[in-house]
């Protein structure tokens, strides 16, 4: 499916995986930011990925528990990176030049790179 | 209302302590009977390894010592044949565990069907 | 086809089938109702294979395992709750699984119980790093294969095949009391849930994407979901079948792991013993690793993470990091002390808890011909699948009831 056409926001878009130009998984569409005025067609400005978008999601009891685990960030994917939409959301560019491999990078440090096959 | 709540509780809580809630125990214990029985059977028929015997004679002894301490009613009958058999020895004839096994058996079938 | 493509089937059926709870439990429900559950475990065999050849066949035409999909179709807070429901049913279960594999060793070597379960925890981490997903699968899967000395032990048994064979009309029992009416309900219910427990459909489907399955995989699917599952029913169905026959008429319920050995020792001695012993061994081990890895799998694909084992342990950091903190806690729970039996029991309720939802989202997918194009659901299993949804639902509402008015099976 293309990104210029209309799309379901929550059936085909909300909780969708994230895979990047390199076939690497970086995160999920937490939630989407839209722009446009009242009585225009809205758009989708960008997808944002991150702990930080359960506030609106979650109960703030859970949204505390989240933020203390693993934080508040959020990244923003724009538009105009996301290249098709089908049963993941594919994207133009590595996820790691939007910021979306972070924490997997700080994890590999502590990862030994040697005994398996 | 307080007193008829406290009653109620009261009233609860002993019939938790009858005979029929260590029913799930006395049928723990038959079993462990049994299959100590069973276990002592085929090592005298060469049939299992000295290291299972052990090991199973340990492991059923501490299954045993558990049922013992849930029953409720410790100083009953059964609560006094279940520590019998606890206290017999690891290489007792399997016909005497046996027996051990069909007295629980008398015993969980009286009192299922009270 | 390459036989060894098989060992998905296999392993994830051996550790699902007869993992440490299924043992003790088909053993007590043979020795307590004869042949008349056998039904139950076939019924419930067709279950299993109905939704794995689904959640495999979703694996392959979209590429996509069964937790991604559970987050897309239910939403975060409702896909959280699934999550945090499946983690601790796994999480329990594969104390249970460790806690069983040093049980068994102390029961083949004397090898002392709290060090083993260190050791074995220990062993299952470095097997999962050293080896890749293919030879995880094969090691565990056909090391599991030990255990159809059960099988050949019910020939050497001489069961009353007639009778045997009668066990596989639904039926309930003649002549029970309300009691024992309620303790069949109880097994059949748990033999449900036990039977199709979600880590294997889990496990299953994410097999399939690290295996690297696409359309042209859909026969092996369809045929290692059957042949797979199919050989775990028949294993666990012959420890229920030998358990009538042999501790039945002698007032044995097994209570411990170790006494479903003797249904092989009895016919074949130290040597039948030594190989159901080694059988039960790698197939508990196998469904340790089952539900370490598909609680792994679980977590990263819900939270978009890189994951699997076809890529090496520094490719995949999170989700690496991620199954041995998951082996770690699950080593924590086995030191509580706390009786690996108990640690069963709750790991099935659980799990019941979370059935019907984690078989929606993959029912409605699987069928779904915007997604999944011409291999859709098919209109029989579509019929099955939501047929067996039913049976799921129900189960999962009874569960809990039976639970405490029989005392969790012991009347």
């Amino acid at each position: 499916m293309k990104p210029d056409g209309p799309i379901k926001l929550v059936s085909q878009l909300l909780d969708l995986p994230i895979v990047d130009s390199d076939g690497c998984y970086c995160g999920i569409v937490d939630d989407v930011e839209l722009t446009g005025t009242p009585g225009q067609l809205l758009k989708v400005k960008s997808l944002l990925v991150g702990p930080g978008t359960y506030r609106e999601r979650l109960p703030n009891w859970a949204f505390g528990l989240v933020r203390t685990v693993a934080g508040d960030h959020i990244a923003r994917v724009p538009w105009s990176k996301v290249r098709s939409i089908g049963s993941t959301v594919r994207l133009s560019v590595p996820g790691g030049t939007l910021g979306l491999l972070k924490s997997e990078v700080r994890v590999e440090r502590f990862i030994p790179h040697k005994g398996a096959f | 209302m307080r007193r008829r709540t406290a009653l109620v509780f009261i009233l609860l809580t002993g019939c938790g302590k009858s005979p029929q809630s260590d029913i799930q125990y006395i049928k723990q214990a038959r079993s462990i009977a049994a299959e100590w029985a069973l276990v002592n059977e085929q090592a005298s028929a060469g049939q299992i390894t000295a290291i299972y015997a052990s090991s199973m004679h340990r492991w059923l002894h501490d299954e045993l010592r558990t049922a013992s301490k849930s029953l409720s009613q410790p100083h009953s009958r059964y609560g006094l044949e279940i520590r019998v058999l606890l206290a017999e020895p690891k290489d007792t004839s399997p016909d005497r565990l046996q027996r051990h096994a069909a007295q629980l058996k008398q015993i969980e079938s009286h009192l299922e069907s009270a | 086809m390459n036989p060894l493509e098989l060992t998905l089937g296999i392993m994830t059926a051996v550790g699902g089938f007869v993992d440490i709870s299924e043992l003790v439990f088909a053993a007590k429900a043979g020795s307590t109702f004869g042949f008349a559950l056998i039904w139950v475990f076939a019924f419930s065999t067709v279950g299993i294979i109905v939704f794995s050849e689904m959640s495999g066949r979703v694996a392959a035409v979209a590429k996509q395992p069964v937790f991604n999909l559970m987050r897309h179709r239910l939403g975060l807070k409702l896909g959280l709750v699934v999550l945090a429901a499946s983690i601790i049913s796994n999480l329990i279960t594969c104390a249970a699984e460790i806690g069983g594999v040093a049980l068994i060793l102390n029961y083949l070597t004397g090898a002392p119980y709290l060090p083993m379960t260190i050791a074995v925890t220990l062993g299952l981490i470095v097997s999962i790093w050293v080896l890749p997903f293919k030879w995880i699968e094969r090691a565990y899967g056909l090391l599991g294969l030990f255990m159809i000395i059960f099988a050949v032990a019910l020939f050497a048994n001489h069961p009353p095949w007639h009778e045997l064979a009668s066990g596989f009309v639904p039926q309930v029992p003649k002549g029970l009391s309300t009691k024992e009416l309620l303790n069949f309900g109880y097994f059949a219910v748990a033999i449900v849930s036990a039977v199709m427990f979600p880590y294997e459909v889990y496990f299953y489907s994410s097999g399939g994407i690290e295996e690297g399955w696409g359309p042209k995989d859909i026969l092996t699917n369809r045929l290692t979901s059957i042949l797979g599952m199919g050989l775990g029913s028949l294993l666990a169905i012959s420890i229920l079948a030998n358990s009538a026959i042999l501790f039945g008429p002698v007032n044995v319920d097994p209570e411990i792991p170790g006494s479903v050995a003797l249904e092989a020792a009895i016919p074949f001695g130290k040597w039948g013993l030594v190989i159901a012993l080694l059988g039960m061994l790698f197939a508990v081990a196998g469904a340790g690793v089952e539900t370490c890895l598909a609680n792994a799998y679980s977590i990263a694909q819900f939270f978009g993470w890189q994951w699997g084992r076809h890529k090496k342990p520094w490719e995949a950091p999170r989700f690496t990091l991620t199954w041995i903190v998951l082996f770690l806690a699950a080593l924590v729970l086995v030191l509580t002390g706390v009786n690996v039996m108990t640690l069963v029991e709750f790991a099935v309720l659980f799990s019941i808890l979370v059935l019907p939802l984690t078989y929606l989202p993959l029912l409605l997918l699987s069928g779904d011909r915007e997604f999944m194009g011409q291999y859709a659901n098919g209109s029989t299993t579509r019929a099955l699948g939501w047929f067996y949804f039913g049976i799921v639902a129900a189960a999962a509402v009874a569960a809990l009831p039976l639970y405490l008015l029989t005392s969790g099976g012991n009347g």
